[in-house]
């Protein structure tokens, strides 16, 4: 049973974080409450003050703004999954979107709760590692840009101040040529594993100029495989395909993979393998199709 | 849940024994140990294990019982605790040996660890990887206590 609590609701970002500084742990930031309701509900946790966020103006817009895609964080699932700016550059995204947890998950949950709750089998942040994203956190007297990579610490832990904001994603466009793919796998709504893999290729030389490739789910926090990445740069797709096997094994044992309920350690370095071959195949497949059609590919 | 640990010790087996015998001392190295006392010297004690893992903060009140003490190498112990709270109960079997020879000693730990309850629910995967930061930081203070004369 969800026990007795305050409610502020501030209007400004920096009274929030006013909020959060005068009530210190006894607080905490709520937008969609998806993850944190349930866990007050449960007793796992218990805040005395919510700060509803939702009531700050201007944090829930999706704009194309100095080269970046700018996503505030009270966005929510299904706004994104319906956002048809993300559709035109960024339909990776809105896929992963589109089957986030469930539909009430969606349809009040937003990106930038998903992001600061860490829970670790969460979809987004996987994705976001391989975008050379940056996350805006504010604060009553600062603003800051956080690299995606250093914005989780752990389990259930980001590099947030206790008294700072998530309010925007900021997701750079990514180059013509590219190819974005995010598969995950799991027999409930949380998934077990969860893997990103963007790909660029160089189409003068026939080979892969970039590539990223982010495992999540698994471990405490998503993690970028840059060992794996490494093989595929500057190789053919054919050259590269042929790595596929080793590089796989490479990006299981570097996920920091945990046994527990969702699969012992050895099964989920396994699936990580099988998920890279298929999105590697699928990246690859999207190039092709691009290039026959001279169209533009933007993951 | 089943963790191994080994740590050697440039210590005399005697004084290794006798440290791990010594609550109040022994306690510091426990990470996440607030409290302990004893009930019954040898036998029972009781122990307050503190942790937070993110928001998520649990405190069981534990029982420890001694059930096998071959002096100077093994010692058995069966633990138990609820976090009423949270709603989840800890069991812990541990097995302590005790080896050495002269100046040096071999301790290892193996410890089977199983939480129950809504925590368990939650996140089972982070539960195991704090336990076994947990022992990893144990065992390290354990070696830096009896080799620092304090």
């Amino acid at each position: 049973m969800l026990r007795r609590f305050y409610l502020e609701e501030p209007e400004r970002v920096q009274e929030a974080s006013d909020l959060l500084a005068r009530y210190g742990e006894s607080a905490k930031a709520y937008a969609g409450g998806t993850e944190l309701l349930l866990a007050m509900k449960e007793g796992l946790v218990h805040y005395e003050r919510l700060i509803n966020i939702k009531k700050i103006p201007g944090l829930d817009q999706v704009k194309l703004e100095d080269g970046a895609i700018r996503i505030g964080a009270l966005s929510t699932h299904r706004k994104l999954a319906g956002s048809p700016l993300l559709q035109e550059r960024l339909p990776a995204l809105v896929r992963m979107e589109q089957n986030v947890a469930n539909i009430r998950v969606r349809e009040v949950g937003t990106l930038g709760g998903n992001l600061s709750f860490a829970e670790p089998h969460a979809d987004p942040g996987t994705l976001l590692l391989v975008l050379g994203t940056r996350l805006v956190a504010e604060k009553a007297s600062s603003k800051r840009e956080i690299p995606m990579e250093r914005f989780f610490v752990g389990a259930y832990e980001t590099c947030l101040e206790p008294d700072e904001l998530l309010t925007e994603i900021h997701v750079p466009l990514q180059p013509a040529g590219s190819s974005l793919v995010y598969l995950k796998f799991g027999y409930l709504e949380r998934p077990s594993v969860g893997l990103a893999l963007f790909l660029a290729f160089n189409e003068r030389e026939r080979s892969i100029a970039e590539a990223r490739l982010a495992v999540g789910c698994v471990g405490p926090t998503p993690r970028r495989i840059d060992e794996a990445e490494g093989m595929f740069r500057g190789k053919g797709v054919k050259e590269a395909a042929s790595l596929i096997s080793r590089a796989g094994e490479i990006a299981g044992h570097a996920s920091d993979a945990i046994g527990d309920l969702h699969g012992s350690q050895d099964y989920k370095e396994h699936i990580v393998q099988v998920l890279l071959k298929r999105a590697f195949h699928h990246a690859c497949g999207k190039l092709q199709e691009a290039g026959k059609g001279r169209g533009e590919l933007h993951g | 849940m089943r963790f191994e640990k080994q740590i050697e010790i440039l210590g005399s087996r005697e004084k290794v024994w006798e440290f791990l015998w010594d609550v109040d001392r022994f306690i510091t190295c426990v990470p996440g140990c607030k409290e302990a006392g004893t009930v019954e010297a040898g036998r029972i004690y009781t122990a307050l294990m503190v942790e937070k893992v993110g928001p998520f903060r649990v405190e069981f009140p534990m029982r420890i019982e001694v059930v096998q003490n071959d002096g100077f190498s093994t010692i058995k112990a069966q633990a138990s605790g609820s976090d009423s709270k949270v709603g989840s109960r800890m069991k812990v079997e541990l097995e302590v040996h005790l080896m050495g020879e002269g100046e040096r000693s071999r301790l290892s730990f193996v410890a089977s660890v199983d939480i129950l309850g809504k925590l368990a629910a939650l996140g089972h995967s982070i539960i195991k990887r704090k336990a076994d930061q947990v022992m990893d930081e144990f065992a390290q203070a354990v070696k830096k206590r009896l080799e620092g004369n304090s």
